[in-house]
């Protein structure tokens, strides 16, 4: 896939970390969504149709759900800004750092294209900081599609294709996931009054 | 075998989802449980007849998408057996449930269907012939069941619905990881499309794969499994789901979900072994195993409310079923599979008992029971029979099974992990009966920790409790015979030859 491409997929991943307000989180995995998508489509000539199949997915991810996720974030509008616990250059600079490590240390996975298997790795590692270093319900469930579009990068770039039946049934679990999780953040919103998953810490032992 | 496999497989998956369609056209509440008994018990019938074919034949059978062999036979089992009890006690809980996040006209269909598709896709984890399908499946059980765990819509039950959606599916997502690295190996190899992740088909290519390669992809797909069976030290969304879900939803997660997740990790270690080296394989699970129970025993002492106790003695005993795996002598696997049996009977009868104990006083959803066999007896047998058992008091089953897998585990040479286990085990034993003594046959306490002292059960629930506790009880001490005799089984055997 090309350099440029991948490079502008992990920009915005690195921005969904960073930025305060959730319109431009959803606007940069959308965005996200759509240019690995694109990537996808440059792969599929005389290639399986897997990779068809997976630019679809790929497009649906780009469209729907961010449609879906603006929409959810108009019904849960927060009263007051969530207090992050660090601030956007903290959180950066941890993302940025725990990506790198993951990228650099994982060995080879056998991919002809090494930088791609690099880039898969760290938008997952930087999904997980997502969902570790943000607070709001919906940022957490951003991070969660941009764990799942590393593993897309990488998908698509399997020799061959993954499997079609792997790919959308991907996607379906994906779809299923995402949409309990949307449920969830309303309830948490109705519950809470806020989307903060701070108040979330309720069980104890 | 085959035949009969053929025509059973997509009875014991089909007839829950079935089920679960039907119920989502139900109008009325009282429709929706009569859907759900009727579909429950047809389901569990296909799944018991096909488990009993898998565990008596002499061979697994299988076909373009399922594989019916002794461990998958076992979970069926067991996912059928806890299946239906589940859905029978179920109109009982949703009566008296109080609120729930849905209206309640929406209530009952969600619940039904959502604990239907959940044990369809139990069933069909049990079953599923191929890595890719087998997590494809389990990612689909986490909708499902975060859906039934936050029933209720407490805060408490957000909180533990939340945690899990989010860290089962980051888990499962490292899980998935591991698979692409896999599929990208068979491609080398010449093996493309879905098959190439066929249990078979992985095991074939297994020993032709570079190690480093086969080690990354097996640690990827079992650190990420483990996060879906909750295993030590990513199990922190267990004790809130099992506590905070409604206790039917409590028994599946705990005796069948928990179990269906770790056979998809013990068949990727059978099938990539070749490919791992003798230590690699077991070294992971031992390891879980180990911490798993060495985090749950200091819980199993503390004054937890009974679900929350529960949820930590699944800890421990999915801890016991690693270590067993790791093991991987057949002594211990003879312990594993008794174990699994024993585990789900007793903690599904376990989390039953919470129903009465929670009906007759609220607040033991937050504070440790005290003294309850003095104001239900019923429900301190019930309890009573679930600790004894759990805490592996001879004749349970699990104590038969936590000797063969400690000694399987002196068989394979790891007495040094085999000596650390016994005394947390041990520590986890004194700890379930000092909560038999103090929180279900003691005095009640001072009113405010005299929880569950009245909680009592009337007319049609305690005869239903006294015939589950003896039904229970029977079948506890019948597994724990059958057990002795698991060594040197014809089941045993076909297992060391692979699961899947």
């Amino acid at each position: 896939m090309n350099g440029v491409l991948v490079s502008a997929i992990l920009l915005l991943a690195l921005a969904t970390v960073s930025v305060r307000r959730r319109s431009v989180a959803i606007a940069a995995v959308g965005l996200q969504s759509l240019l690995l998508g694109a990537g996808a489509l440059t792969l599929v000539s005389g290639r399986s149709s897997g990779y068809l199949v997976a630019s679809a997915v790929l497009a649906v991810k780009g469209v729907v759900a961010p449609a879906l996720l603006y929409a959810l974030m108009r019904q849960t509008r927060e009263p007051r800004l969530v207090i992050a616990a660090h601030g956007p250059l903290v959180r950066l600079a941890l993302t940025t750092a725990a990506a790198l490590l993951g990228a650099v240390l994982t060995p080879s996975l056998g991919l002809a294209d090494r930088h791609v298997e690099r880039a898969a790795v760290a938008l997952l590692v930087i999904g997980i900081m997502i969902v570790v270093l943000r607070r709001p319900a919906l940022h957490q469930l951003l991070g969660l599609l941009v764990a799942e579009n590393g593993l897309s990068l990488l998908a698509v770039s399997v020799p061959g294709g993954l499997s079609y039946v792997v790919e959308l049934g991907a996607l379906l679990d994906l779809v299923l996931v995402a949409t309990v999780a949307g449920a969830f953040v309303h309830r948490i919103h109705l519950e809470f009054g806020t989307g903060d998953t701070e108040q979330l810490r309720g069980l104890r032992d | 075998m085959t035949e009969l496999a053929r025509i059973l497989v997509p009875l014991a998956v089909g007839l829950p989802a079935a089920g679960a369609l039907l119920i989502a056209f139900s109008r009325s509440a009282r429709l929706c449980d009569n859907v759900a008994r009727g579909a429950g018990v047809l389901a569990a019938a296909a799944g018991l007849a096909l488990a009993a074919v898998a565990l008596a034949g002499d061979g697994p059978a299988s076909g373009h998408w399922y594989v019916v062999d002794g461990a998958g036979g076992l979970l069926l089992g067991v996912t059928a057996g806890v299946g239906l009890v589940s859905v029978l006690v179920s109109p009982g809980y949703l009566r008296s449930a109080g609120r729930s996040w849905v209206s309640s006209a929406a209530a009952h269909r969600l619940y039904y269907v959502a604990l239907l598709a959940f044990w369809s896709a139990l069933a069909a984890c049990a079953l599923a012939a191929n890595l890719a399908v087998a997590w494809l499946i389990v990612e689909a059980t986490t909708a499902a069941s975060a859906l039934l765990v936050t029933f209720s819509g407490s805060r408490g039950a957000l909180e533990a619905g939340w945690k899990y959606l989010v860290l089962t599916t980051l888990g499962l997502s490292v899980a998935l990881l591991g698979i692409i690295v896999l599929a990208v190996s068979q491609a080398k190899l010449g093996h493309h499309g879905l098959h190439a992740l066929d249990w078979r088909a992985i095991h074939s290519a297994a020993p032709l794969l570079p190690r480093h390669t086969a080690l990354f992809a097996f640690v990827l797909i079992v650190v990420g499994l483990a996060s879906k069976v909750g295993w030590a030290p990513v199990h922190n969304w267990l004790p809130d789901a099992h506590s905070e879900a409604p206790a039917p939803v409590s028994a599946m997660l705990s005796a069948a979900l928990l179990p269906s997740v770790v056979l998809v990790a013990w068949r990727a270690r059978t099938a990539l072994g070749a490919g791992l080296g003798a230590e690699a394989g077991s070294t992971v699970f031992i390891g879980f195993g180990l911490i798993s129970i060495l985090v749950a025993v200091p819980f199993l002492w503390k004054r937890l409310p009974w679900k929350r106790l529960l949820a930590y003695s699944s800890l421990e005993h999915m801890g016991v079923i690693a270590l067993g795996i790791g093991f991987g002598t057949p002594l211990a696997v003879a312990g594993v599979v008794l174990h699994i049996a024993g585990h789900a009977l007793a903690k599904a009868l376990g989390f039953y008992a919470s129903l009465p104990l929670l009906r007759g006083d609220r607040r033991l959803g937050h504070v440790a029971p005290s003294g309850v066999a003095a104001g239900s007896p019923l429900t301190a047998s019930a309890m009573a029979v679930s600790l004894i058992s759990l805490a592996g008091l001879p004749p349970s089953p699990l104590f038969i099974s936590e000797l063969l897998i400690l000694l399987g585990g002196v068989a394979a040479g790891d007495v040094a992990v085999v000596v650390v286990a016994a005394l947390a085990l041990a520590l986890g034993f004194l700890g379930l009966v000092h909560v038999l003594i103090e929180g279900v046959l003691g005095e009640p306490g001072a009113p405010r920790h005299a929880a569950g002292a009245h909680a009592p059960t009337h007319g049609g629930g305690q005869r239903t409790l006294a015939l589950s506790v003896g039904l229970a009880a029977a079948g506890l001490i019948a597994l724990a015979v059958c057990g002795v005799a698991l060594p040197g089984s014809a089941l045993i055997g076909g297992l060391m030859r692979g699961v899947g």
